[in-house]
């Protein structure tokens, strides 16, 4: 199996400054990639994802770990000969050569003949929607089409892993839900590995097989989409991906209670006792049908609302509870017969809420 | 509109021709001139002694001109080969004393070239590289590498690490990395200092004197001594033969630039 595993791969980064003690420090991470998979890294600018990308692809020397293809131990072997591809945020196409030729650079680099190559790159071309480009000059392309070209030519060569760095950020929203769209179709088709950086929650979301949450040079989770988001291990990674409704509190017999004492709820017994977040996902909060008493198997929130905002076919309504600042979801219809300053009663069920620790 | 760009053009020839085309006028005047005395304005009577003697007869011209394209040429080759890597290294590594050595390498602009001819003359004599050509290419190397360096490392400056880190990427190594990205981009830089290269290493007239002591005849040294007292025609018909080199060199060297970019050009279009 061509899994790429990844050992313990650590680098740390001395601040030439003796001052300055934001060294960063990318900690040991571990991770395996599977054959054929989409994994991306997601994490604020400046978490190490990027640089994590670039051990991987040798570009950078680590202080220590392994990098394992096929169980050949690929650490010191230099980047060129590692079969390894990457598209970076820029296009980064050679100006001096036509788009043909840009492609084709990966099999000039493994000696293939000029007709070979060009036939072949020709054909990645077609693949990428930009058939009769060949003889044109990059300089000669929208950003978006010098992004197709780039990812040609890093397919091209059938590389046993790409690396993707941020390569649509650069791009307006609707040609980079283009992108995505013929990047995932292209993966399946070719199926080739992808190890995707981006700060992009839906971009990750969109593309990947499973996520890797990194934050502060450290790999905090990894996880499918649905995994990260019902079951976040920590705060900052529901913080990251844009989990909302984050209660302080803490755990004691089996019952949880906001530090506002505001909430007090039963939970399994499985979790630890002592602080910990609660988390309400805005769309599991339901609007309480009339003349119905919540059961003990849900949980009930009485707020005011104090804005409704209209968001994708759906409205996101700010609510003020005793002590907490809530948001929900509400629908269209729900949200047709509410006003700001109107006192609404909410329910949770016990299944939907997550607590996870500080 | 269309009358002042008329006349801003009208003004600026008149312009170029005073201060371009009449010093040329003049020596050409004053090279075919015989006897062109005060108060006359004109020269009285014409021959082509000057150039009968420049061109043919006796002199060492064209022995002095080939000297002189050829230790031009030497020069200049040699500071690309010392330029570009020192080029490299000042741009992309991150070298605690970069101060210095660029103070080193840029030292011989601010530093009057007869004090440093003194110490290598010295140097060169005990060496034996006196009166040798290769002793003045190697002399001529401290005035004109520090264009040469310059103007690489304005060029190398802008090209990122990530254009060779692509390159990596898709599989070139070293070698191919350099003639297929680093080269092109950096071309225009080596071109603009071998210009500056080949023309200061032409006009050297002091360096030439001192280390190639007479013996290494360029077309400065023949020069000089017809400027400074001799015979003012044939010291305007050197200037002109001189001018003339030079200039020729500069258009080779811009159409063998020219090709350069024409050839990737066909390759890229015949493709």
């Amino acid at each position: 199996m061509n899994d790429l595993r990844i050992i313990n791969i650590e680098k740390k980064y001395n601040s030439r400054l003796p001052k300055n003690d934001s060294a960063f420090t990318l900690q040991p991470i571990g991770l395996t990639i599977k054959e054929g998979e989409f994994f991306s890294l997601l994490g604020p600018s400046g978490c190490g994802k990027t640089t994590l990308l670039k051990l991987v692809a040798g570009l950078i020397r680590a202080d220590g770990g392994e990098i394992r293809m096929d169980d050949f131990d690929l650490t010191a072997v230099p980047p060129e000969d590692r079969r390894f591809a990457m598209v970076f945020q820029k296009s980064l196409l050679f100006p001096h050569m036509t788009v043909e030729e840009n492609v084709a650079f990966g099999l000039k680099m493994q000696k293939v003949s000029k007709k070979m190559r060009l036939d072949q790159a020709r054909n990645m071309l077609e693949h990428v929607g930009l058939q009769g480009f060949g003889f044109r000059h990059p300089d000669e392309l929208s950003g978006g089409q010098q992004q197709r070209v780039a990812l040609a030519r890093a397919l091209v060569a059938h590389p046993r892993l790409l690396l993707m760095d941020e390569p649509f950020s650069a791009l307006d929203p609707s040609l980079r839900e283009d992108m995505r769209e013929l990047l995932r179709q292209i993966q399946k088709e070719f199926r080739v590995t992808v190890l995707f950086v981006t700060h992009d929650r839906e971009e990750a979301f969109y593309l990947s097989d499973r996520i890797g949450v990194m934050s502060e040079g450290e790999l905090l989770q990894v996880g499918t989409a649905q995994n990260l988001r019902d079951h976040p291990d920590t705060t900052k990674v529901a913080a990251f991906l844009g989990l909302k409704n984050l209660i302080e509190g803490t755990v004691t017999n089996g019952y949880f209670s906001s530090k506002l004492e505001e909430f007090e709820i039963p939970v399994p017994h499985l979790i630890e006792e002592g602080s910990c977040f609660l988390i309400l996902r805005p769309e599991a909060i339901q609007l309480m049908p009339e003349g119905v008493i919540p059961g003990a198997d849900a949980m009930h929130i009485r707020g005011e609302i104090q804005q409704l905002i209209f968001n994708h076919g759906f409205y996101i309504g700010k609510l003020k509870t005793a002590n907490h600042q809530l948001e929900c979801s509400f629908s269209s219809q729900q949200a047709k017969n509410m006003a700001a300053g109107q006192m609404v009663d909410l329910m949770i069920s016990l299944n939907d809420i997550h607590i996870v620790k500080k | 509109m269309n009358k002042t760009s008329w006349l801003t053009k009208i003004i600026l020839v008149v312009v170029l021709m005073l201060f371009i085309g009449l010093p040329f006028l003049l020596l050409v005047l004053s090279s075919i001139s015989f006897g062109w005395q005060w108060p006359n304005i004109l020269p009285e009577s014409f021959s082509f002694r000057s150039w009968e003697y420049v061109l043919t007869g006796s002199s060492d011209t064209w022995r002095a001109v080939g000297f002189s394209l050829l230790i031009a040429v030497t020069v200049t080759a040699v500071n690309i080969l010392l330029a570009v890597p020192a080029a490299k290294s000042l741009v992309r590594n991150q070298l605690r004393a970069k101060w210095l050595f660029e103070a080193i390498i840029f030292a011989p602009i601010v530093i009057p070239p007869f004090v440093a001819v003194m110490g290598i003359h010295l140097t060169f004599l005990r060496l034996g590289l006196t009166e040798t050509v290769l002793g003045v290419v190697l002399a001529h190397l401290s005035p004109t590498l520090p264009y040469m360096v310059r103007a690489v490392v304005i060029s190398y400056n802008t090209l990122s690490v990530d254009w060779e880190d692509q390159a990596r990427m898709l599989g070139a190594g070293t070698i191919s990395r350099f003639y297929h990205v680093v080269l092109p981009h950096i071309m225009p830089g080596i071109a603009a200092g071998a210009s500056l290269s080949i023309l200061i290493s032409l006009s050297q007239y002091l360096i030439t004197f001192i280390i190639g002591s007479g013996q290494v005849v360029t077309l400065p040294i023949l020069l000089f001594p017809f400027i400074s007292g001799g015979d003012p025609a044939i010291a305007s018909a050197y200037s002109l033969l001189f001018a003339g080199i030079a200039i020729l060199t500069l258009l080779g060297m811009d159409a063998a630039l020219k090709k350069y970019y024409q050839k990737k050009k066909t390759a890229t279009g015949k493709a």
